[in-house]
């Protein structure tokens, strides 16, 4: 899966997930702060909304988010989430090749 | 002057009030490894469970939280000395010789959740049918389902009852359940009242705090710099309340005396507390005001304290601002540390833990609480103090951001006052500035909400783009029966109205919703449970989300009473703004398409009965109907649309005590009054005819809004509707029971020049 093709599906998932009903996944910025106010093109997200995020991640790429304070960069925008994926899956192959 | 005569507990700590206290006052804490079910994949399994418990399930209706219900709620009616049979003296406010008159208040979230939450995760497919093949047995288990049933249970048990109320405004419901059970005593409609809130542990809870990160792997430690989250517990407290003049009679001392009360809303967020800390300094500050009570005179403070870094935080803010420079010296503590976080049961426990402070002289301690977190400059109480506490404060804060507060005070030192002034009930007119109704036939508001009686729309779902009404970022996180009483509501209230609350009348629950979430934890597992749709799952949700998308910031919470649940939640609102908890309410029942409850609750709670037995599908018509309540004199000062007064207010329970009470029409002419039914029970008829309403006109509900939980809420409004739309009626008598409950609402035109004094001072 291309870079983008994972950006827009992580897009598509916050939509249908955090109920973000009207809101095409597309015009989603890569960089828009999730957390962010909409006023200043963020997603108006809270902290219930980050666990949603963290269960889906999970279930959808197969990678687990951390808790508290280490999850903050992760969250910052679609962008850093779907880099923390990437990352993730690396290593995951790397663990599973090396055992 | 009101008066505690008796408490019951059960926690994890005793299974009395004297050996829960005992413990309590040691520091004592009731953590172990969770034992009533298996929740292998759950982060926290640290819970404070009730040793020695067992709910015996041959009969439908019984749950482990009934039967926590029953055992602290015979313990607190043995203590005021009103168990079966009653030794109570002639009631002192009507003088009649009758028998006294014992109401019930039941808080609660959980009712019968531990017993059938598998039943639903396994006869729910993902389809949307029922698996009918679970087989009717054990679809009977759902009798313990609703809200109510624990209520039912109790009154079965313990009673009788004559007047009962199922609430729930999450983990405030068991203060509230006192509240409301001190304005039944203030209305005079009870001598005395037993009231209080059970919740049993349950997978639902537990997976859904576990969802949310909420729970400390290492025990709840309130108001502690690590602390990490709640340890769920459950159990259940009563208290019996009955006016000091009653008491006093029947030779019965007080424990200690209940001063103030308030209920308030945050309107601030589903799960998180509102972080500055003012809405909750609000309630506070209002409940003290109510018990006369100077915020330096509180000799002692049991918080919420729940343990979670933001309710804690957000509680030291509150009591600094109630309490200003002199919060340093007032003791505070919280039992959460000790018996666990138990939901609804945990503002009923905690007052009666209050109570026991102020009737022994002893302040408990905050057990867990190690390194105090300089962030909550409190004076913690750190072992048990001997010293006088004269007056204490309770308080809660539920899920939704609901909010309540109760002010006790020493027997000894309020005893002179207790002695004179003979009790006077009390009740402030109430009137009625606005009602819509939203059918498969529209949306209706004011006086066009007569036109509903005459549609034949038998369209059985709503039309309306529900969703296109509302803003939809705010509205994301309300599921289809809160975004239908948020907009039913607005239309009721109007704008302005930031100061109203909201009273839901819901008979089941998001049952649906509850049964999609528990087949996603059997198949997918704890880790794979949804956060945010676990807060929907809470009963006490929709009026939680009606007063955050509606910025309303007075009372807010569910009641329950099956078929007459709307009938219910107008009874409630009013009692509250005659009593002046509040000035305005909005009372809202909804009835959305649901396959359990079409399928399964409709069934064996005799709702749809008639029409499944003459072979017919039941008409379960979608609709969602709100009235707008206010004090006469409130609606008058903000030059509000008054459109009807209520004129009276009757709720009874048990069949066999129907009221005798109801006013006759206020015309001979019986074309000047109409009756409204939204149940057709045989039994209204003969009320009717000996309450002289059996020859006036009848509006036709059942036929225009179908026959379902809700109906009531839409009678209402429509009889508000038709009182706006036809100058030669009168009043409009709704009249509904179900199962033994029953309630007869009168609404009558409004006269600027009629007697101030109405509702409750036309009762004898």
């Amino acid at each position: 899966m291309s870079a983008d093709d994972l950006k827009y599906e992580i897009k598509v998932l916050l939509v249908a997930e955090l109920n973000l009903s009207g809101r095409d996944p597309a015009a989603i910025a890569d960089d828009a702060h999730l957390f962010g106010e909409t006023q200043t093109g963020g997603l108006g997200l809270d902290s219930l909304d980050a666990l949603q995020i963290a269960m889906v991640v999970e279930e959808a790429f197969g990678v687990r988010v951390p808790e508290g304070d280490d999850a903050r960069p992760i969250f910052l925008s679609v962008s850093s989430l779907a880099a923390f994926i990437v990352q993730e899956r690396k290593a995951n192959a790397v663990g599973s090749r090396t055992e | 002057m009101i008066v505690v005569t008796g408490l019951g507990l059960v926690t994890a700590l005793g299974k009395s009030v004297a050996e829960t206290w005992e413990r309590v006052v040691r520091g004592d804490r009731a953590f172990s490894e969770l034992s009533l079910f298996s929740a292998d994949d759950y982060r926290v399994r640290l819970v404070a469970e009730v040793p020695g418990m067992r709910a015996d399930d041959k009969e439908g209706d019984v749950s482990r939280t009934s039967e926590l219900a029953v055992h602290a709620a015979r313990e607190a009616l043995t203590s005021a000395g009103l168990a079966f049979p009653r030794s109570f003296g002639p009631p002192q406010a009507s003088g009649d010789g009758g028998p006294a008159r014992i109401g019930l208040v039941v808080g609660g979230t959980t009712a019968g959740m531990l017993e059938t939450e598998l039943l639903l995760g396994c006869g729910f497919r993902p389809s949307g049918e029922v698996d009918l093949a679970v087989g009717d047995v054990e679809w009977r288990r759902m009798l313990s389902h609703p809200l109510s049933a624990p209520t039912t249970r109790l009154a079965r048990e313990l009673g009788p009852f004559s007047r009962v109320r199922s609430l729930s405004s999450a983990c405030s419901s068991g203060a509230n359940a006192i509240l409301v059970g001190a304005t039944w005593l203030e209305l005079g409609v009870v001598d005395a009242v037993l009231c209080g809130a059970a919740d049993a542990l349950c997978r639902i809870t537990l997976s859904g705090f576990n969802a949310l990160g909420a729970l400390d792997p290492t025990g709840a430690k309130p108001f502690d710099r690590g602390r990490r989250g709640l340890t769920l517990g459950e159990g259940a407290g009563f208290v019996v309340l009955e006016r000091a003049s009653g008491a006093r009679a029947r030779g019965k001392s007080a424990i200690c005396t209940l001063l103030g009360w308030s209920t308030a809303a945050e309107a601030h967020h589903i799960t998180n507390p509102e972080p500055s800390g003012r809405a909750p300094a609000r309630a506070m500050h209002a409940a003290l005001v109510r018990a006369g009570v100077m915020p330096a005179s509180v000799d002692y403070v049991n918080a919420h304290g729940t343990g979670t870094p933001l309710n804690d935080l957000m509680e030291a803010r509150a009591l600094a601002h109630v309490f200003g420079a002199s919060v340093a010296h007032i003791p505070v503590s919280s039992q959460k540390g000790q018996f666990g976080h138990t939901l609804a049961a945990s503002g009923a426990i905690e007052a009666a833990i209050t109570a026991m402070a102020v009737a022994n002289g002893i302040v408990p301690p905050t057990g867990g609480l190690e390194d105090p977190d300089t962030e909550c400059p409190l004076r913690h109480v750190r072992e048990a103090e001997a010293r006088v506490v004269n007056v204490a404060v309770s308080s809660s804060f539920g899920f939704g951001g609901m909010d309540a507060v109760l002010v006790f005070g020493r027997a000894s030192v309020t005893g002179g006052a207790m002695q004179v002034r003979p009790w006077r009930p009390r009740g402030r007119p109430v009137v009625i500035t606005g009602a819509a109704a939203i059918t498969p036939a529209g949306t209706f508001s004011g006086a066009a909400i007569a036109e509903l009686s005459t549609h034949a729309c038998q369209a059985e779902s709503i039309a309306l783009d529900v969703d296109a009404s509302l803003d939809a970022r705010r509205a994301r996180r309300l599921d289809r029966v809160s975004r239908l009483a948020a907009l039913v509501c607005s239309h009721a209230l109007g704008s302005g109205a930031s100061d109203a609350g909201v009273v839901f009348g819901n008979a089941y629950g998001a049952v649906d919703a509850t049964a999609a979430y528990m087949r996603r934890l059997r198949e997918k597992g704890a880790r794979f449970v949804s956060p945010s749709d676990f807060p929907n799952l809470v009963p006490s949700s929709p009026a939680g989300h009606v007063s955050i998308y509606l910025g309303l910031t007075g009372p807010t919470l569910v009641v329950a009473d099956l078929a007459v649940s709307g009938e219910c939640a107008f009874t409630q609102a009013w009692e509250m703004i005659a009593t002046g908890v509040c000035d305005r309410v909005a009372s809202v029942a909804v009835e959305e398409k649901s396959i359990l409850v079409d399928h399964v609750l409709g069934v064996i709670f005799g709702s749809a009965r008639a029409d499944s037995e003459a072979g017919k599908r039941p008409t379960r018509r979608e609709g969602a109907g709100a009235v707008a309540l206010a004090a006469e004199d409130v609606a008058l000062q903000r030059k509000l649309p008054i459109l009807a007064r209520v004129e009276q207010v009757i709720a009874w329970w048990n069949d066999d005590a129907p009221p005798s009470e109801i006013a006759p029409p206020s015309s001979t002419e019986g074309t000047r009054a109409a009756v409204i039914l939204a149940s057709g029970n045989p039994e209204l008829e003969a009320i009717l005819e000996r309450g002289g309403w059996a020859s006036c006109r009848r509006i036709p509900c059942a036929e225009s809004v179908g026959s379902h939980e809700a109906a009531g809420g839409l009678a209402i409004a429509m009889a508000v509707g038709t009182l706006a739309a036809d100058a030669s009626l009168n009043s409009v008598l709704c009249l509904g029971s179900s199962r033994g409950s029953g309630y007869a609402i009168t609404i009558g035109r409004y006269r600027p020049t009629a007697a101030s004094r109405v509702g409750v001072a036309r009762q004898p």
